[in-house]
């Protein structure tokens, strides 16, 4: 071994694994986290010591370590920045950042474009390009779940948003995270708090003794009254649907659990947030931690389950200490733990850090990667969660606002609940706006209490100067694009893009979804094939690579957008991409099928003038030629195991640049 | 068989028929059952199914339902079906009650096309050098269903060509199809987790950790596996085309577990070994040690005449020297080791044998002994111990009177010895013992310490190289075929030993393999009733296998 290993790391190492008592290999991820924190990468050797820690294969580690983005084989800079690359921060002028702190680092970025280009075994992520002098890195990463205060960036653990582009210099030195300032604006009076109450409230702290005062833990201590029965049967009366993007209805997904079965049951909350445009749960985990506890271990309660786990994306390290010392202080005052408030129910919650991959997003995905293991999401059937969940047990996985909203389920009784919104679209929702607007952010709102116009124009100052509405993606960069000027007909009703109310069903009959609730907002000024390609290469890189039209497709259609931008678009390629969408749709593992083929999909049937006019040429570019049947019957031996990360593949060009 | 736990049947419909099906049928078995064939790559019925192909999507439908949960029935008397709108895979359902099926609607065949022009954009279209060409499933499907043209324009995702997995497997990671197979079975069944994915997205790609290659016995089968020509064979690739291969379906006779495989030649030369189904021998599965050890059999240093003391001579020389010698020694002075690797009908001669010769208590045959593997490599090495056991060629106790033979030889008292395919070296005899008798009578294949010393040399076929029958461990009776010729004279051994008998006691009327069978049939009542058409490329459980199983122990 070529690495000492301190004692305190192998105590954290060791108290990491007892957090999984099922299984060790689930403690890879934790192990690889712990890991890189100490050396500043996953060297060779490191593998086959983790491995052997958690009484894995070396193979099971390499397989994680080149799934996870956020994993690194070779050292970064002392500094490392990350730049988010996805479409709101595209639209704020990410690449022109990126471009420009690599210059203030002195890092050559062509260097790593050519390197990557030439490499035989490309890596799937954006290259981590490194100064000469080893001080600074720069890499591009996909959403970090800002994008209403886009552009943002990561420098280490510290996270800053709102960049002045002219000031990008000033990120190599940043020395204050700006992930729990509160930016104490007035909720704006169509808005109704109720999940958000506290958020960017002045004087609001994350600690228990500050979520007391505010009468935190009342609930918990009424749910502990209340039988566990009564408990699903007050959210199944709320109506409350699944704040995650499927708006499936919660109480039902409970109700799925027989409780008292041979096996335990597992509670997972999904803190993932990756889909491009969402930026909610990342409030309530670094600003009201204990809010989610509460709501996590009343549904704990509810569901008879005594372990659960907050599955947080790796992108939020700060988000993972607070919810972590919260815990902490939560099990000191023994609101978690052992016989929880003297009710005899015990309950125990551990943070889980993901490592940079969308997919963790998708439930059984995240439960494979819980498990330790590539997040292939499972086949469905027979791998439904409330039956073949975690550890093949039954399993229930809801959003952090989801399981926030049960607090307030239990406070004022379903039925009361159920009054806020519509009916089958009940409760308030936390709408994300980024894009073109003036006044980007979250605004908590009743459930189709407004309509998409009022939301753009009241709610959020309207669009900027001069500028008009082009198009708008209503529920994370998944759902379809609604493109202005259209008109939809909906129960006998003709409505156009800004009459549409903010609902699930409404945004659903118009042929998109409400999904996570991020809406992204385009002007004039963009061009739809550019905003598709970000989009595209978003999807190309998240793809997990499990099932055939996915894999292939995804890519597939990100190459096409990408060579149209570039001018090399054929008079075929509108029609190839929409064919291509229609081959994915409905035919993989996993929902991520849709969420890659649906932009394509709607941007190219609904601003197709402006593909076919990039679309142009009667035959493609030429291509490099192939390998010879010669060369490839000649011995010649193609490494194994990809040369570590650090190159990227093709051309990581800005779309921005062109 | 007790009809006690009598399987529940379901009634299923597949492409507007009605059909039954046992409850636990997977979809893709049931039409499989009922002749629609559902082309498929990750899917293989020996391991658990992670439906990530995506070729075998079918319409799926279950009855529907009136609100009272009865279900409602259609014009025609029969449950109507509510068609699922989106295509379901059909390798990871079992079939359920009242479920319809449509394997060829326009759905579908666009499914097949799409995911097939999928799994071509990236693959390198080298089947003009692919050793798979012939058995391409790629290839095959692409014919099918595919759509000929291919619609892609960019650069395809390069990967690792030629790595070497292990000592025995080759991968080409652009041709592979992600499809798992290989990965499941050293999980699943070898039992050695040593492959997995590296990379993510369209850049996955098959990979063993450096320090934890693809050292298997069992590596092998991931070739058979692979649908597409990613994984192969080191020692086979780019050696011949698959389809100039003739095929012979035999067993294996490396050690007691006699597993199915099928020997593939060319001209007289063996290509390549690969295992044949029989679920209740070695499923399709073979050991590496098992399938790359028959380069000895077309060994340049083969018998090829026969000879005595040294000189080549006739055939007809050769067997009448050795009656001679034979009948010139007493009973007494007479010994015999036979080999447990013979066959029955060889067997069964040589037991006749050392019935005209008198020989009392003076034979045996020399075990082979090895770790057993806990799969499909026995703790016997020998692939017959249990018919030379029930022919009477040795005690139950295999190998326990070669001291007495071996003293015998030293001591003088034993002067003539005949070897059937065994070095009696090998039996505790030195060559300074063997070079004491007054007669050596050895037949077999390939030269060795006893061969040297041989008075009569008799060069006999290699088991690949002629027919017969033997029982495996587990007492179930199987036949060996013929791949190809053995070189030179040499002869099928059933054809020595009868001319050697014959040469002692006169005609015995045998002519073909099966006049042999016969008469051991007549004789031996375990196999009574039984012939070598009747034992069939399966084989026939011939005695109780627990019983054989304990005896083994
Ligand atoms: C590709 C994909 C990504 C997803 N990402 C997230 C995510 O980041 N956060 C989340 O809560 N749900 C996500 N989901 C939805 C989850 O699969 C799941 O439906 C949700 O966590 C259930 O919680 P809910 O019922 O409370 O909404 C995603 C789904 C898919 C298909
Ligand atoms: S659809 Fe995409 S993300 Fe989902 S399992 Fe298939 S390859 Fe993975
Ligand atoms: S190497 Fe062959 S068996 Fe293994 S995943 Fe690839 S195609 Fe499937
Ligand atoms: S934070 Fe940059 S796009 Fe979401
Ligand atoms: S065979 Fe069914 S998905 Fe592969």
């Amino acid at each position: 071994m070529f690495f000492h290993i301190p004692a305190e790391l192998l105590a954290q190492i060791d108290e990491a694994i007892t957090h999984y008592p099922v299984s060790r290999r689930s403690a890879s991820l934790p192990l690889l986290h712990l890991w890189q924190e100490h050396f500043g990468f996953i060297s060779d050797e490191s593998i086959k010591w983790i491995a052997a820690k958690l009484e894995l294969e070396p193979i099971h580690i390499l397989e994680l370590v080149t799934f996870y983005p956020m994993f690194r084989r070779v050292p970064a800079g002392k500094r490392h920045i990350r730049v988010c690359r996805t479409l709101s921060c595209q639209l704020a002028g990410s690449y022109a950042l990126r471009d420009a702190v690599a210059q203030a680092a002195g890092i050559d970025l062509t260097k790593w474009q050519e390197d990557s280009a030439h490499h035989a075994n490309p890596e799937h992520g954006n290259p981590v390009a490194v100064s000469a002098d080893g001080k600074y890195s720069v890499e591009f990463v996909e959403c970090l779940a800002s994008c209403g205060s886009a552009p943002v960036a990561m420098v280490d653990d510290l996270f800053k948003e709102n960049i002045d582009i002219n000031e990008a210099a000033s990120l190599l030195k940043l020395e204050k995270s700006d992930a729990t300032l509160p930016k104490v604006l007035p909720p704006h009076a169509r808005e109704r708090r109720l999940v958000f109450k506290n958020i960017d409230v002045a004087g609001y702290t994350n600690d228990l003794a500050c979520y007391l005062k505010h009468g935190g833990y009342a609930e918990l201590k009424k749910a502990l009254t209340m039988t566990p029965d009564a408990i699903v049967n007050e959210v199944k009366t709320s109506g409350l649907r699944g704040r995650g993007g499927a708006g499936f209805p919660c109480g039902v997904k409970w109700s799925f659990i027989k409780r008292g079965g041979p096996k335990p049951t597992y509670l997972i909350c999904n803190a993932d947030e990756s889909e491009p445009g969402t930026f909610k749960d990342r409030y309530i985990v670094h600003q009201d931690p204990h809010q989610l506890i509460e709501g996590m271990v009343i549904s704990c309660f509810a569901v008879d389950a005594k372990l659960a786990y907050i599955y947080i994306r790796g992108e939020f390290p700060e988000g993972a200490r607070i919810v972590e010392k919260a815990l902490a202080e939560a099990r000191a005052k023994g609101f978690l733990g052992k016989n929880i408030l003297g009710s005899g129910f015990d309950c125990e919650i551990y943070v889980h850090r993901g490592a940079g991959a969308y997919i963790c997003g998708e439930e059984t995905g995240l439960i494979e990667s819980l498990e330790g293991k590539r997040a292939y999401p499972r086949i469905k059937p027979p791998y439904f969660p409330a039956v073949l969940g975690l550890y093949m047990c039954p399993t229930i996985v809801n959003n952090v606002e989801t399981l926030c909203d049960v607090k307030h389920i239990i406070a004022m009784g379903g039925a009361e609940f159920a009054k806020i919104g519509k009916p089958n679209n009940t409760g308030t929702r936390i709408l994300c706006v980024s894009g073109d607007v003036v006044k980007p952010g979250y605004y908590e709102v009743e459930v189709g209490s407004l309509t998409m116009g009022e939301l753009i124009y009241d709610v959020c100052g309207g669009l900027k100067e001069g500028r008009t509405l082009k198009a708008v993606i209503p529920g994370g960069s998944s759902a379809k694009v609604l493109k202005a000027g259209e008109t939809y007909k909906v129960k006998d009703k003709t409505l156009t893009l800004e009459d549409i109310p903010m609902d699930f069903d409404t945004i659903a009959a118009c042929g998109s979804m409400a999904g996570s609730g991020g809406v992204i907002v385009m002007d004039d000024s963009r061009g739809m094939v550019e905003c598709l390609n970000n989009i595209n290469e978003f999807y190309a890189h998240e793809s997990c690579g499990q099932c055939t039209p996915c894999r292939e497709g995804a890519l597939w259609m990100k190459k096409i957008t990408e060579r149209i931008l570039d001018g090399g678009g054929t008079e075929r390629d509108p029609d190839m991409l929409v064919k291509i969408g229609d081959n994915i749709a409905g035919k993989t593992i996993c929902a991520f099928g849709e969420a890659c083929s649906w932009p394509t999909q709607s941007f190219v049937a609904k601003f197709r003038d402006e593909f076919t006019a990039k679309s142009t040429k009667e035959s493609p570019p030429p291509m490099p030629p192939e390998y010879t049947s010669e060369e490839l019957i000649a011995n010649e031996k193609i490494e194994s195991i990809p040369a570590p990360r650090g190159n990227g593949h093709e051309v990581m060009a800005p779309a921005a640049t062109r | 068989m007790s009809t006690a736990t009598e399987v529940q049947m379901l009634n299923v419909q597949i492409d507007g028929v009605w059909l039954q099906f046992p409850k636990g049928t997977r979809v893709i078995e049931a039409c499989k059952q009922a002749a629609k064939f559902i082309p498929h790559y990750c899917y293989h019925e020996k391991l658990t199914s992670p439906g990530n192909c995506r070729m075998c999507l079918v319409e799926m439908g279950m009855p529907k339902m009136t609100p009272d949960r009865k279900p409602v029935i259609g014009a025609d008397g029969k449950p109507e079906i509510g068609w699922i709108p989106r295509p379901q895979i059909s390798c990871a359902q079992d079939v359920a009650e009242g479920m319809g099926i449509r394997t060829s609607s326009p759905m579908v065949e666009e499914c097949r096309k799409g995911v097939m022009e999928f799994l071509l954009i990236n693959h390198p279209l080298d089947c003009p050098i692919c050793d798979q060409a012939g058995e391409c499933k790629l290839q095959e499907y692409s014919v099918e269903v595919g759509q000929g043209e291919s619609r892609f324009l960019d650069h395809k995702v390069k990967k690792p060509k030629n790595v070497e997995l292990g000592p025995r497997v080759t991968l080409d990671a652009e041709r592979c199809i992600l499809c798992t197979r290989c990965i499941r079975f050293m999980k699943e069944v070898a039992k050695d987790d040593c492959i997995g994915i590296v990379e993510r997205g369209s850049y996955n790609s098959i990979a063993c950790h450096p320090d934890k290659p693809l050292v298997s016995n069992y590596s092998l089968n991931t070739v058979d596996i692979c649908p597409v020509g990613a994984l192969t064979s080191t020692d086979f690739r780019f050696k011949m085309r698959v389809w100039f291969l003739k095929e012979a379906k035999t067993i294996d006779v490396n050690c007691g577990t006699g597993a199915n495989i099928t020997i593939g030649s060319r001209e007289n030369v063996i290509y390549r070994i690969t295992p044949r189904d029989n679920d209740d021998v070695n499923g399709c599965w073979l050991p590496d040690s098992h399938r790359l050890n028959f380069k000895y059999v077309g060994d340049e240093r083969r018998l090829k005449a026969p000879m005595v003391k040294g000189e080549p001579v006739e055939w007809r020389t050769a067997i009448a020297i050795a009656a001679e010698m034979l009948k010139a020694h007493s009973t007494a002075s007479t010994a015999l080791i036979a080999s447990a690797r013979a066959t029955n009908e060889e067997l069964w001669l040589t037991r006749r044998l050392i019935d005209e010769l008198e020989i009392d208590k003076q034979h045996d045959v020399i075990p082979r002994i090895g770790e057993p593997d806990g799969m499909l490599v026995a703790a016997d090495r020998n692939p017959n111990t249990t018919g030379a056991k029930l022919l009477d060629l040795c005690t139950n106790r295999p190998g326990y009177r070669l001291k007495k033979i071996a003293d015998g030889v030293r001591n003088g008292s034993i002067k003539a010895l005949v070897c059937l395919g065994e070095d009696a070296t090998k039996a505790g005899l030195t060559e300074d013992d063997l070079k004491k008798l007054d007669a050596l009578i050895v037949m077999d294949i390939l030269p060795n310490k006893t061969t040297a010393h041989a008075t009569v040399l008799l060069p006999a076929s290699a088991w690949c190289e002629k027919r017969g029958s033997m029982i495996n461990v587990k007492g179930r009776l199987q036949r060996l075929n013929k791949a190809v010729n053995a070189p030179g004279q040499a002869r099928d051994d059933w054809e020595i030993l009868r001319d050697l008998i014959q040469a002692v006691s006169g005609s015995n009327g045998l002519y073909l393999i099966e006049d042999v069978f016969k008469q051991m049939a007549a004789k031996v009542k375990e196999f009574a009733n039984l012939s070598l058409s009747k034992i069939g490329d399966l084989g026939v459980q011939l005695l109780d296998e627990k019983k054989e199983e304990e005896a083994a122990k």
